[in-house]
């Protein structure tokens, strides 16, 4: 059985976004960051660096939530979200890895000064120097969805799901989307997914 | 046959190394920065954005330095640099996008400040700062070190070069890994391979003659 660590407040959401997709079985185990229950010793033996999501399956125990969504892909989706052809891998990689380091790092720095931090704390200029960063980012995959319904072609696959989590997360900010109707569209096409 | 672009210092190390740990045929094409080579018309057909390194594999186009070693060890490691097993791959993902998600913004955070700016304009704040942050990342891999000599498992895979070459920003700029020996002997181990040796010799004037135009 797959057990899933990490409650609703986490990045767990992409990963149960993904188990869902694949249809298979799995518990969650909703450890509350926010409490402290990332550091219990109990949790640290899952993932000594103490964070949130964290997967167990088997004797397979890993960290990082875009990661685990790949693993989960490849284990689990072949043929559907982890393609058969080295086209639609590639595919799948690449903007996994481009979610994680090309847009990730701003949207999270954008959330954190916005609506994660205690009001009293939060910095509208750090926020605003995150979202300053996006557009160059955004406008690659505006440009990449003109031509494609999906990033890796014509179906949904991991990178999308990969992809579109971590844009989706700027609605949460009231996110001015306008300027990129491709993705806009992709966006909106993706998340309904999770019904 | 296989194209990978970026020059000698860019990236593309990266790959570079890893075509050369899988023993491919492939054709490097150097771009330099300083002249643009990267924005023609030619190069922003492969790579709208412009940024190097890019993969060409048939009819996979793809870039982003980590996913492109991820997307050639699935395809030409299997066994080798990629495990046959479930956990050794699930290590091989997380240990990427860790040193993706989580090494790389500080240690070229660090490196930028070295590379960029000339000793008496370094921000010694910044630099503080992103040390004190990495010294929990080093606790994390010593952890997974104890357990085996590689961070998968017994023997070197993606997981270690992926990692390796982030780290090397960190080495370049000096740190202090004393206190880390696990991962200072891996690391000594891990970069030192033939394979990267091979690409690392190419680099060494190219870098000299860069760090003379950047640092006078």
């Amino acid at each position: 059985m797959i057990t899933l660590y990490g409650n609703d407040r986490s990045r767990a959401t992409r990963n149960v976004w993904m188990l869902e997709e694949l249809g298979v079985e799995y518990e969650r185990d909703m450890v509350d960051h926010t409490k402290g229950e990332a550091k219990t010793e109990s949790f640290l033996a899952i993932n000594p660096g103490g964070k949130v999501p964290a997967l167990r399956d088997g004797d397979v125990v890993m960290f990082e939530s875009l990661a685990i969504n790949l693993y989960l892909a490849m284990t689990y989706g072949k043929g559907g979200l982890w393609p058969d052809d080295a086209v639609g891998q590639a595919a799948c990689v690449q903007w996994t890895v481009f979610s994680a380091t090309e847009v990730e790092p701003h949207t999270v720095g954008a959330l954190i000064e916005l609506i994660f931090k205690p009001e009293a704390a939060r910095d509208e200029a750090a926020a605003q120097a995150c979202l300053a960063r996006l557009p160059p980012v955004l406008n690659v995959l505006e440009t990449t969805l003109s031509d494609l319904a999906f990033l890796g072609g014509d179906t949904f696959t991991a990178a999308d799901l990969n992809v579109a989590c971590v844009v989706n997360s700027l609605n949460m900010i009231g996110f001015d989307f306008t300027p990129y109707p491709k993705m806009t569209a992709w966006v909106k096409t993706c998340v309904a997914r999770q019904g | 046959m296989i194209k990978i672009y970026g020059s000698f210092v860019s990236r593309a190390t990266r790959n570079l190394w890893m075509l050369e740990e899988l023993g491919l045929e492939y054709e490097h094409v150097s771009l330099d920065w300083a002249k643009q080579e990267n924005r023609s018309a030619a190069y922003l057909k492969i790579n709208p954005a412009g940024k190097v390194p890019t993969l060409e594999d048939g009819d996979a186009t793809l870039s982003e330095s980590l996913g492109i070693n991820l997307y050639l060890v699935q395809k030409y490691g299997q066994g080798g640099l990629w495990p046959d097993d479930d956990a050794g791959r699930a290590l091989c993902v997380q240990w990427s996008f860790w040193a993706a998600a989580e090494l790389e913004p500080l240690a070229y955070g660090r490196i930028r400040e070295f590379l960029f700016k000339k000793e008496p304009d370094r921000d010694q704040a910044l630099i503080a700062n992103m040390a004190e942050r990495t010294g929990p990342l080093l606790d994390l891999m010593t952890l997974a070190l104890d357990e085996h000599a590689y961070l998968s498992g017994e023997t070197f895979t993606v997981a270690d070069l992926n990692a390796a070459c982030v780290m090397e920003y960190l080495d370049r700029s000096d740190f202090d890994l004393s206190g880390w020996p696990k991962v200072a002997a891996w690391y000594t181990n891990t970069y030192g391979r033939p394979a990267n040796q091979k690409i690392q010799d190419q680099r060494a004037p190219i870098a000299a003659d860069m760090m003379k135009r950047l640092q006078g």
